[in-house]
């Protein structure tokens, strides 16, 4: 671990700020955060409702961007990038997994994980070949002809998992990934996450169970949108 | 990429079956009605286009203005046609057509009543495309007593095409050579006739007669733009030749008969305007006009506009319940284009369900839209060459159209938003979706408003007291076939217990029998004191069978030997010339020379009150009645406690007289009916396209006020955790729609009002549009508005509050 800090991280932020307006009163959800983060770190989000962490996660998923700051990936300042270079670059390098699962209803399982890898132009043989590889490992390969609604939710995070995971992305954002699963479920969610980062994938997740966090290398706890302590756990 | 759109569009329609239904049904619907008013357009407008020369031949009308007179002819003087080919060499050819009334044509034993049977000069096959099967068409039209007949008059006359030589009588007593048979005329003709007799047959038409017309006349030039050069010549050969008659028989100049005001002037119209365009006198048959043509395209494309904001409303309406998705879609890296190409690609597959769809219901419609337009439409492969790739692009056309709303809507979320639920809430788009609702209602109040205008003209058309009583009028035509014995017929159904009264004469009220002849009010026969009446030949029983009544003097009289030279005037003509009363002379010159002894007087000894002779578009002109013998029809007035025992002593006395040839009846209440048959067509296709077009707006609406009730849940549920009633929230749920059918009725009425004002100014004999026809249409509108949504607002009323709750 010690070896990997020497290079340069995968994720620096500094003095990241974001705020919410209504007519009338401006919500500060960010506040000149700065957060570095290393290649193949598992880090865990904690804070108390509001806190700013979805915010924070979605700033890191690029699927929003911050009003002040800096925020640059693998070397790449990506603070102000258009939305269609934030989409190409989150498309080859990002996975994510919801609380909600998030699943198209209209599309088995197979068809859902396959979907990434239709976005990133991937030939129709090699898609089936990745489909079934990561369906294989996350145990679910004899589902993959059924529909979300047919699963368990157990069974309907594992299958987000492997969509995130089907483009082979450098690092998996999680939000709440067993906010709607029961321990058991909760608990073999976490053991793939864990076996994820052990192969290499850097890992950021959002949550508000101690337990959970507990898998991580690194809890950075967030109040008012600001760091206020960080566990380097052991 | 397409096989995951068309993938993903597929089950999604699947999983949303109701509002699937909806939208294809809509559309279907919509495109069904669109396709057949296509047929029925396309057909209209393709008459005698059958014709290979057909934008080189025109035929001449001619304007006639006598005095205050004027009539617009579709006939031509009997020399014009030899003349134009001979005098101008771009005239390549030129034929006349004379319509020559009904005959009898001998089928074994029996005599069979024929009425498609013309005159024609033998260059007929020249200028128009008539493919000839058996004969020569150079010379099958050359001598006289040829006969040129259809196929499929050939096949019921002979049972064979090979009949070239062969000979049919005519009248019982006139044999004629059949020297071609041609192929049936198509449909699509402004004429249609089955029997083609040689114009040399008829002696009149060689008369060099320059100042009378009745020769329909067509003229084929070498090249189409000769028709402006054509047309400017005919004021001078005017002069020339009707110029130097009216000199010889009348003394007159041209110069001072244009003078007085009057003048005799001729234009060209092109072969394929005539039937839609031309509705002159001595047409070969009716015609269509583009009024309707108008009318029913603007419906088509009304109904399928309805058609497509239902698409484009219930589709952005599901746009929160597709918001996830497109949200999701993002964050794996969809970009907007991709977006956009799902979603068009969703609303063409809908749209071409519906279009094939459509086009089975349209295969299976046509034969009722064929009943109700009274045309003969057929989707065949001929025009399915047109009716596929058109029916392809408007699937295309419309999938686009509808989709492209929805598509760039929902492709605008941003992922955050949806994924967090902002967005699920918001029944956005509200205000599109308002503008759409109300754009939909307004065209389905003003098709009802239309419906009503249209419905209580064509009532009051029927039960307007027309001047006579058609009722219990039984017609027996062409009693010339009795030849001297008609007035034996004539006196034997009057005995005939049943019958109150009997008239012979061809000109009646509601027949096409007319004649017109010029009347002056001094003997110098002063074109500026002259009467260019409807003449008409009646007899003593006229005014009493036909229920008319006198206002000034009497009715011709078998008492009174001088009415002879009687005359009765209706009540048009008498205030034209100015008589008030009777003891008036009027003049009428006696054809050839115009001197005084050439004239016959006439003194009026009745003024009859106006009634309706022709369609009551028109307003009534004058008619004058003179008594002498016209054997063109017996009107016999009856007493229909037993018709059929009537009928059948009709019959035999007829039998009686003429054993060889069939009667030939109608009633003229009947008749009178045929002659506004086009109106009540139309009457009625408005409205069954009306319906539709507001089932499709309620199929809308029904989509969109499920959509709102659905988004609205978990307010429902909130109010009625607080104690609301059932009612309240089904009001609250109404009242939007329901504010905005009442904007509609605000648009669409004065619209309405004015459209269909406009429309009835066409009739000389119209309707005001009533109050309570416009109140009626919105009231209508508004209780099946009212009946579609609260379906949906009550069952979201009553649903459980925990339910819905429960849900967020």
């Amino acid at each position: 671990m010690a070896g990997m800090m020497q290079e340069a991280p995968m994720i620096k932020i500094t003095n990241l700020e974001k705020f919410y307006r209504t007519e009338e009163v401006e919500t500060i959800a960010l506040n000149k955060l700065s957060i570095e983060i290393a290649t193949g770190e598992f880090v865990a989000i904690m804070g108390p409702s509001g806190c700013g962490k979805s915010t924070l996660l979605n700033i890191l998923g690029m699927l929003d961007d911050p009003d002040a700051g800096s925020y640059v990936f693998n070397d790449i300042e990506v603070a102000h990038f258009t939305e269609r270079k934030r989409a190409d670059l989150r498309k080859h390098n990002i996975g994510f997994v919801f609380q909600s699962f998030n699943l198209i209803d209209e599309l088995t399982v197979f068809e859902n994980v396959e979907l990434p890898l239709i976005y990133t132009g991937v030939a129709s043989a090699e898609r089936v070949k990745r489909v079934e590889e990561v369906l294989d490992k996350m145990q679910i390969m004899h589902r993959r002809n059924h529909y979300p609604q047919q699963l368990s939710g157990g069974q309907q995070q594992r299958v987000a998992i492997a969509r995130a995971v089907v483009n082979k992305p450098k690092l998996i954002l999680a939000d709440e990934p067993t906010g709607n699963l029961d321990s058991s479920n909760g608990n073999d969610v976490m053991e793939l996450l864990t076996d994820l980062n052990e192969q290499g994938t850097t890992i950021i997740m959002v949550t508000h169970s101690e337990h959970d966090a507990r898998y991580s290398h690194r809890i950075i706890r967030l109040l008012d949108g600001q760091s206020v302590m960080e566990n380097i756990m052991v | 990429m397409i096989k995951n759109y068309i993938k993903t569009a597929f089950r999604g329609l699947q999983k949303n079956k109701g509002f699937t239904a909806i939208n294809i049904l809509g559309l279907a619907l919509g495109l069904a009605t669109c396709l057949l008013i296509i047929l029925y357009v396309v057909d209209e407008l393709s008459y005698d286009h059958y014709n290979t020369k057909a934008s080189r031949i025109y035929r001449v009308n001619e304007d006639l203005k006598l005095g205050d007179n004027s009539v617009k002819y579709a006939v031509c003087m009997p020399p014009l046609a030899k003349t134009l080919k001979t005098e101008y060499p771009y005239v390549e050819n030129a034929v006349r057509l004379k319509n020559a009334g009904s005959w009898h044509v001998k089928k074994g034993n029996s005599n069979i009543l024929e009425n498609k049977l013309v005159y024609a000069d033998p260059s007929l096959f020249d200028v128009f495309t008539l493919p000839m099967i058996e004969g020569s068409p150079s010379s099958a039209l050359v001598e006289p007593n040829s006969i040129v007949i259809t196929e499929t008059t050939a096949k019921k006359y002979f049972n064979s095409l090979n009949v070239v030589g062969k000979t049919l009588v005519l009248n019982d007593n006139t044999p004629v050579k059949v020297t071609g048979v041609i192929r049936d005329i198509p449909r699509q003709s402004h004429f249609n006739f089955d029997f083609f007799l040689s114009m040399s047959t008829w002696a009149d038409s060689r008369s060099n007669e320059w100042l009378r017309s009745d020769y329909n006349t067509y003229v084929l030039l070498k090249d189409p733009s000769d028709a402006k050069k054509l047309a400017a010549s005919f004021p001078e050969l005017l002069r020339k030749f009707s110029g130097a008659q009216m000199q010889a028989d009348m003394n007159m100049s041209i110069e001072a008969f244009e003078k007085s005001g009057s003048f005799f002037r001729m234009n060209l119209i092109p072969l394929t305007d005539i039937h839609l365009k031309s509705s002159l006198s001595g047409e070969l048959g009716p015609n269509g006009t583009t009024q309707y043509i108008y009318i029913f395209s603007a419906i088509a494309i009304f109904i399928l506009l309805i058609a497509c904001v239902n698409f484009m409303n219930l589709s952005t309406a599901r746009s929160s319940n597709r918001a996830r998705e497109v949200g999701v879609r993002k964050v794996l890296g969809s970009d907007r284009k991709h977006l956009i190409a799902q979603f068009l690609t969703e609303s063409i597959l809908v749209t071409f369900v519906a279009t094939i769809l459509a086009f089975i219901a349209a295969l299976f419609l046509l034969p009722l839209f064929n009943q109700l337009s009274g045309k003969e439409l057929a989707i065949n492969s001929q025009s399915l060459v047109w009716i596929i790739p058109s029916l392809l692009f408007i699937s295309l056309f419309v999938g686009a159209i509808a989709g492209a709303y929805p598509a760039f809507y929902l492709s605008a979320f941003q992922p955050v938003d949806v994924l967090k639920g902002k967005l699920a809430a918001g029944f956005k788009g509200g205000r599109l979706r308002s503008f759409l609702v109300i754009f939909q209602f307004s065209i389905s109040i003003f098709l009802i408003i239309g419906t009503l205008v249209i419905y209580n003209q064509l009532n009051y058309i029927q039960t307007k007291n027309l001047g006579y009583n058609r009722n219990q009028v039984l017609i027996v035509q062409n009693v010339f076939e009795l030849n001297k014995q008609a007035k034996v017929f004539k006196q034997e159904v009057k005995e005939i217990p049943g019958v109150m009264n009997a008239t012979m004469t061809g000109f009646l009220p509601t027949s096409n029998w007319k004649s017109t002849a010029i009347y002056y009010k001094d003997a110098t026969l002063d074109q500026k004191k002259s009467l260019f009446p409807q003449s008409w030949e009646v007899d003593e029983d006229y005014v009493k069978t036909l229920d008319m009544r006198m206002v000034a003097g009497r009715s011709f009289s078998k008492d009174m030997p001088t009415d002879s030279a009687g005359i009765i005037l209706n009540e048009s003509a008498a205030k034209f010339l100015g008589f008030n009363d009777v003891n008036k002379i009027l003049y009428r010159g006696l054809g050839g020379k115009n001197t005084l002894d050439n004239v016959k007087q006439y003194h009026v000894v009745g003024i009859v009150k106006d009634f309706n002779f022709n369609s009551l578009r028109e307003s009534i002109g004058p008619v004058v009645m003179t008594l002498a013998e016209n054997t063109g029809a017996l009107s016999i007035k009856v007493d229909t406690k037993n018709l059929p025992a009537l009928l059948s002593q009709i019959k035999d006395r007829w039998k009686e007289l003429s054993p060889n040839v069939q009667i030939n009846y109608s009633f003229m209440d009947q008749e009178f009916d045929a002659s506004y048959r086009t109106e009540q067509r139309t009457g009625q296709i408005f409205i069954v396209f009306t319906s539709l077009a507001i089932v499709i707006a309620c199929l809308g609406l029904f989509g969109l006020a499920a959509y709102a009730a659905e988004q609205r849940t978990k307010e429902i549920g909130i109010r009625k955790v607080l104690g609301a009633s059932v009612s309240a929230i089904a009001g609250m749920l109404s009242k939007d729609f329901i504010k905005l059918v009442f904007i509609s009725i605000l648009i669409a009425t004065p619209a309405a009002w004015y459209l269909m004002n406009k429309w009835l100014q066409d009739f000389a004999y119209r309707i005001n549009i009533q109050w309570w026809v416009l109140v009626l249409a919105g009231v209508a509108a508004l209780f099946i508005a009212v009946i579609t949504v609260s379906f949906q607002a009550i069952k979201a009323a009553i649903a459980n509050p925990v339910d819905s709750l429960k849900n967020e």
